[in-house]
């Protein structure tokens, strides 16, 4: 057990921040629902951070850190899926990498443009192609990530191909992803909440002073470090039923803490001005991800328990998830 | 950062497993439902400790010179872990081995450390800790039992109350005031229960038989030898204190325990097939997991020799809402179990309503989570 960052893992996450300083702060003139940037986007994959995973003393580990800092930068850019899913499929694929769930075909898809990989995962296999024009349909998304809709192809199955890899591989890492990237956003989202109840002041005092307030902060806080550990210990597993639980943990912590993050900004957190929603509307496209957390949840209860019961180990005696 | 066990760590939790297996009556659940403080656990956690610590395995995490063996803060952990999800057959000895002997290595007399550290060692002294008063409970710097010097003694009176433990202990760490106008000016004694004037009055609880007292002092005069450390000097052993016991209990570990008894109960009724029941089941698993890997963090920094930090306030929330959900899950869909079913689950929910309360309210953990963790203003006062 060792939960400090290694030296490796502290210099690619330093570099990482003298990189990515440049886009620490909104542009002023900003007002949109998703802040994105090429040459963010091309700094980090020349830069080799979305390339850590295959490092094998660095791996998936290393992988979600740095997902977990870049998603605190205002900016959306399409890292998780690129560091953590395609050392699965193959790192010829080209960026952006989109995952798309074959059992929710409604949902809007991050970065989702023609010339993305489109990685579907259906039930029982996992299937990969190259987005044309013809799959795109552009979206007007109030989600903080450039978005489209996935459209519907009868050939699809022709035009795309099966990867040899097990749809739980890919659902265990797309969760870890998922959870990493939760854990990054609510931890800026927090950040900036926190910075506006320290200075604005009603009543006479800062906001941050009232126990209303920072008793729900410090509960956000208490989730965004549990969300950061459970991704973290899932990608160091890579145990399904540590990902199910890193991915429902992060989402219901998600849930709450973005309605809580807005009412402590009031009237500011609604405007286009202040960049919490670039943090907060990005959670809320998470939510949706892999059916969301009741579905996580569900299939956390199978990979932790009946697994378990099935091969009759009590789980607490075994030392498995009881003994981490 | 890695999350596998070192090998050493392993075979530790492994031996106390086999020593725990091998010491552990048959019916040691049903004498585990009575508590921690009760007789019945009492009585046994003497001999239990006896033998644990002939097994080496009472104060591993003590030094050598104090008969331990120098291991670090993950075993002090793990050996946490193991007694309490095993329904803490230590009794109220855990409390001794885990702060109350560090403590008086570090700020007792040579008199005062020969006198207390080798029964503790030997598994063979209880502790009770005279902290909370009728009017001090989370604003402890407030407390009113005063201690007045005369001449070489000094004379107790006041109240303490909720003191755990306190009926069958030997010794209690007592906070008292010896300077009634400042309000730091407090000290610490070390105090036999059998001291004349000392008056222990039961409080029937809803967490278990004897664990929660009041505790008068009358004119209870105790040498001056009986302080520990100077006069005033209470807050800075007790943030000593603290820090060796940062965690307080890895209260994460038994309620784990306890949600994996009821899901097994419930699968062979067949209510686990409710999704219903399974999401819960998991969710509280999830909380379980982050109270269990926050500690760590404060462990790994504790190991690494890193000064206490804030985000053991942050553990410890964690620890209050792993151990809520667990309870309201079987509350939900087991309430059965807290009838006649099972003497784990009760015992469980019996203990958990003390999660965010003892050793500090989680309201109050909340505030240092928001003062020295996401650094808000502080609170006027």
């Amino acid at each position: 057990m060792e939960l400090s960052l290694s030296a490796d893992q502290a210099a690619i996450l330093s570099a990482l921040e003298s990189l990515a300083k440049p886009y620490a702060a909104t542009p002023t003139n900003f007002r949109g629902f998703a802040l994105i940037s090429e040459a963010l986007d091309r700094a980090l994959a020349e830069g080799g951070f979305l390339d850590v995973a295959y490092e094998s003393d660095l791996g998936p580990v290393t992988a979600a850190l740095v997902v977990a800092q870049l998603a605190r930068l205002p900016y959306a850019a399409e890292v998780s899926a690129s560091a953590l899913v395609r050392p699965l499929l193959g790192a010829d694929l080209p960026r952006p990498i989109c995952l798309a769930d074959a059992e929710a075909p409604h949902l809007p898809i991050r970065f989702l443009a023609p010339g993305a990989t489109v990685v579907v995962l259906h039930r029982d296999r996992v299937r990969v192609f190259t987005a044309s024009v013809k799959d795109v349909r552009k979206a007007e998304t109030l989600f903080g990530y450039p978005m489209a809709m996935l459209v519907p192809h009868a050939d699809r199955e022709t035009t795309s191909r099966e990867v040899d890899v097990s749809p739980l591989a890919v659902r265990t890492i797309w969760r870890i992803a998922l959870a990493a990237e939760i854990a990054g956003l609510l931890g800026a989202a927090i950040d900036a909440a926190v910075a506006y109840v320290s200075d604005r002041k009603q009543f006479g005092r800062p906001l941050g002073t009232f126990q209303a307030v920072r008793h729900r902060l410090a509960e956000a806080s208490v989730r965004a470090a549990g969300t950061r550990w459970l991704a973290l210990k899932a990608a160091d597993s890579g145990d399904p039923s540590d990902a199910a639980l890193a991915a429902q943990y992060a989402q219901e912590a998600a849930t709450g803490v973005v309605y809580d993050l807005h009412q402590f900004l009031g009237a500011m957190g609604i405007t286009l001005e202040h960049p919490l929603h670039l943090w907060t509307y990005r959670l809320k496209a998470l939510l949706s991800e892999l059916g969301g957390r009741s579905a996580q949840a569900v299939d956390a209860a199978s990979l932790i328990w009946d697994d378990a019961e099935a091969i009759g180990v009590d789980p607490h005696r075994a030392g498995g998830h009881h003994g981490v | 950062m890695k999350f596998e066990w070192a090998d050493e760590h392993r075979a530790f939790r492994a031996a106390i497993r086999a020593f725990l297996a091998k010491n552990l009556p048959p019916d040691w659940e049903k004498l585990a439902h009575h508590g921690p403080g009760s007789a019945a656990q009492t009585e046994f956690s003497r001999e239990f400790c006896g033998k644990l610590a002939q097994a080496g395995l009472l104060t591993p995490h003590w030094p050598v010179a104090w008969g331990g063996q120098g291991r670090d803060a993950w075993c002090q952990i793990i050996l946490a872990e193991e007694m309490w999800s095993a329904g803490e057959p230590r009794g109220a000895q855990y409390m001794n081995v885990n702060w109350i002997g560090p403590t008086l290595m570090q700020y007792g007399s040579d008199a005062q450390k020969q006198q207390y550290l080798p029964p503790i060692a030997r598994g063979d002294a209880i502790w009770c800790q005279g902290f909370s008063e009728p009017d001090a409970g989370s604003d402890l710097a407030s407390l009113r039992t005063r201690a007045a010097r005369d001449g070489d003694i000094y004379r107790i009176d006041g109240q303490k109350i909720w003191t755990s433990y306190a009926g069958l202990a030997e010794t209690c760490f007592l906070l008292v005031r010896t300077d009634p106008d400042r309000k730091r000016g407090i000290s610490i004694f070390l105090v036999p229960m059998k001291t004349p004037g000392i008056t222990v009055r039961p409080i029937p609880s809803l967490i278990g038989e004897g664990d929660i007292h009041e505790v008068f002092f009358d004119a209870v005069e105790v040498p001056a030898e009986a302080r520990l450390g100077e006069e005033g000097s209470a807050w800075d052993i007790i943030s000593f204190s603290l820090n060796n016991e940062r965690l307080g209990i890895p209260r994460y570990a038994l309620a784990r325990r306890a949600l994996d008894r009821a899901v097994s109960i419930l699968r062979t009724r067949g209510d686990f097939d409710r999704e219903s029941v399974r999401a819960q089941a998991s969710r509280a698993a999830g909380l379980c997991q982050a109270a269990r890997l926050s500690s760590y963090s404060i462990v790994d920094q504790r190991v690494r020799g890193m000064a206490g930090t804030s985000s053991s306030s942050s553990a410890r929330v964690a620890t209050v809402m792993a151990e809520r959900a667990v309870a309201e899950f079987v509350v939900e869909f087991l309430p059965d179990a807290l009838c006649e079913a099972d003497p784990l689950l009760k015992a469980h929910h019996q203990r958990a309503i003390v999660a965010g309360i003892a050793s500090g309210a989680a309201e109050i953990q909340l505030n240092l989570v928001a003062s020295d963790v996401l650094k808000l203003p502080r609170e006027p006062r």
